[in-house]
């Protein structure tokens, strides 16, 4: 499952963060964050809740709007002023924890929206390129369900099947999982899996530690609104340097 | 019988499964209605009651009501010396499968009887009063004698306000929608990162302004808004020197009374509007902006639909509120139903009768607008094509797009 991703070092990396720094109110929740994701790399961000691992997600493609700090999207400031968060996000897929599909429409509607809207696609090329995506992820006979009749780990693959009609180059999840009861959990898991082995640049949100040990190129552990310690997976998760990851990981990894 | 109603859970459907299948209802029902048509049996003969031209028609049926009656009686105490168990069910002569079938046959003849005395009394009733009271030279003295000759007299007036306070209450309320849309889009707006200042500056100037005028139009009576709005046009127009029957033309009480009731209605449908919108989970709008679509897009294409759908029951109050409100514009002497009949009224000088048949074609108009609106409501009730929930990823039931359900 690993993948050599030393041969892309010298690429320029899909995401930059650089001094990112975000409070709501008094409390802050990013403090000084540095961060870079390369092209093909799968990162995964764990913590204890409340540590502001969503929140440095949504920096990302600026659903939060960073107080202070600098984020570049391929080489573009994202900090800048008026720049087009709609053709930046346009590139960068999400998936939430609560899935979001729009529930005024079906499976395909839901995959078909964007890009009939923002790339022009003529609606039959956009269902092609939908059934495709849906196929990808095992709902290619689910196309005219409504989203309400799909149970957890149904909605949370039309909503991976969803971002991918954009043809992102960076996928961000949001505990894409936590929603879901453990049985399902795997089926969301293997599609992430599968998308991580085609090489997509995914940064991931997550609870599931087999999937940040197993699939991810690396590890971010952050804790109160900084990144305590990032490494390799292996590296990571036998011999953490920082007492404070050891803390974590000891009471995840004991069940 | 308890598990009867579990498969029947809606009260409707135990209701109709009552009345087409059950074999209580043959003598409980029917008798109950057949002793309703004894008692019309035994009112006068109206003027134009078809029944009272045969005697002997009339005797018949009277009596195959009350012989009906009677059987109903010996069946009950039948039923009651074999109450315990399935007794009755088992054993009694009334239960045997010919036995059931004809009292259900009798029980819609039963049915056929009634109806035909209701149509000979209660309808031609109706009929023979108003054409005797259209008749009259005076006015009648008794009560709905004295309602049918003034109605039948004047009733071009009548019906030309009837007809303008729908006209005014479909249009304002139609017209408001739209309005309110637009206000309310206005009204959600919020500086975006991707605005220019101009843009900014727009939005937060439409929005204040969506905020004041629901404000001033809510806190403010409707009968002035039209008498402000009526004598606003007027005073405009008259300054550009037209006459006042020229005036009429263009600004007549009728047009201001439109202007009014959209106008205000805006206010309270964007009010509603803002509510159903609001309860749309705030995900739905995220997901949208995440795929890059604008807060124009996400809210077209998401959000709207989803909080116009929450605010249909609210919104067809609505309609149902311009209906009895247009009434206070009577005010700027718009012909609606409240003013025509003051109208006739004051020609009469007789209030009572006119004003409860105002009353009761309010009350009509009010009804059938909710039905109607209800049943338009429930049309977006239908949830696509329904799959069986399951964790499965074969689906359970797959109809074409579109079938209906």
């Amino acid at each position: 499952m690993m993948r050599n991703t030393t041969a892309r070092q010298d690429a320029s990396p899909v995401v930059r963060v650089a001094g990112l720094r975000k409070s709501f109110g008094s409390h802050e929740v990013l403090r000084d964050i540095d961060f870079e994701v390369m092209p093909g790399e799968v990162v995964t961000v764990i913590g204890a809740s409340g540590s502001g691992k969503s929140t440095l997600l949504r920096c990302i493609n600026l659903l939060e709007t960073p107080d202070a700090g600098h984020i570049w999207f391929h080489g573009q400031d994202l900090a800048a002023e008026h720049v087009d968060v709609n053709r930046l996000r346009e590139n960068i897929g999400m998936c939430f924890q609560a899935f979001n599909l729009f529930n005024n429409m079906d499976v395909l509607g839901n995959c078909t929206l964007a890009p009939v809207t923002l790339r022009k696609a003529s609606k039959a090329e956009a269902e092609r390129m939908a059934l495709e995506h849906l196929g990808e992820v095992g709902l290619a006979d689910f196309v005219h369900a409504m989203p309400s009749t799909l149970s957890g780990g149904q909605k949370q693959r039309v909503a991976i099947a969803r971002a991918l009609c954009m043809n992102p180059d960076l996928m961000l999840f949001d505990e894409p999982t936590s929603a879901l009861d453990p049985e399902i959990v795997g089926e969301v898991l293997e599609v992430m899996r599968r998308l991580a082995a085609d090489g997509m640049t995914m940064v991931v949100v997550t609870h599931e530690m087999s999937f940040a040990k197993n699939v991810s190129d690396r590890v971010v552990f952050m804790d109160q609104g900084v990144i305590v310690e990032e490494g390799a997976p292996q590296k990571m998760f036998s011999s953490p340097t920082q007492p404070r990851t050891r803390e974590f990981l000891a009471r995840y990894l004991k069940d | 019988m308890s598990h009867e109603s579990a498969a029947h859970p809606t009260r409707r459907a135990s209701m109709t499964r009552f009345v087409t299948r059950d074999h209580r209802y043959v003598f409980l029902g029917t008798s109950a209605l057949a002793l309703c048509g004894l008692w019309l049996a035994n009112t006068p003969h109206p003027g134009m009651s078809f029944l009272a031209a045969s005697y002997v028609v009339e005797s018949i049926l009277y009596y195959l009501l009350l012989a009906w009656v009677a059987v109903s009686l010996v069946a009950l105490v039948n039923k009651l010396l074999r109450w315990r168990g399935d007794a009755y069910r088992a054993s009694s002569p009334f239960c045997r499968p010919r036995a059931l079938r004809a009292e259900r046959y009798a029980s819609y003849v039963i049915w056929l009887i009634v109806l035909l005395f209701a149509v000979d009394r209660v309808v031609m009733g109706g009929i023979s009063l108003v054409s005797w009271a259209a008749a009259q030279t005076t006015n009648p003295t008794d009560f709905f004698g004295s309602m049918a000759y003034m109605l039948c007299n004047m009733w071009p007036t009548f019906v030309q306000g009837v007809a303008n306070t729908v006209i005014i209450a479909l249009v304002g309320t139609v017209v408001a929608f739209f309005l309110a849309l637009a206000l309310v889009f206005l009204r959600l707006q919020l500086p975006d990162r991707s605005d220019n200042d101009f843009v900014r500056l727009l939005k937060i100037v439409g929005a204040g302004f969506a905020k004041v005028y629901s404000q001033v139009v809510r806190g403010t009576p409707m009968m002035i808004q039209g008498l402000i709005i009526y004598y606003a046009g007027t005073g405009v127009l008259a300054g550009r020197g037209l006459s006042a029957s020229q005036i009429l033309v263009v600004w007549s009480p009728f047009v201001a009374a439109l202007v009014t009731v959209s106008l205000n209605s805006t206010a309270y449908m964007m009010e509603v509007l803002r509510a159903g919108i609001g309860a749309v989970d705030a995900g739905q709008t995220e997901a949208a902006r995440s795929l890059g679509l604008s807060q124009w897009q996400a809210m077209r294409r998401v959000v709207f639909p989803q909080g116009i759908k929450n605010a249909i029951p609210a919104l067809s109050n609505e309609l149902v509120i311009n209906i009895k409100d247009s009434s206070v514009l009577m005010a700027i002497g718009v012909l609606e139903l409240t003013f025509a009949t003051r109208t006739i009224a004051g020609v009469y000088y007789k209030q009572m009768e006119v004003y409860v048949a105002a009353a009761v074609v309010y009350l009509i108009l009010t009804l059938a607008a909710s039905w109607l609106l209800g049943k338009f409501g429930r049309r977006f009730d239908v949830q696509g094509n329904q799959v069986v929930l399951g964790t499965s990823d074969t689906p359970a039931a797959m109809p074409a797009k579109g079938e209906a359900r």
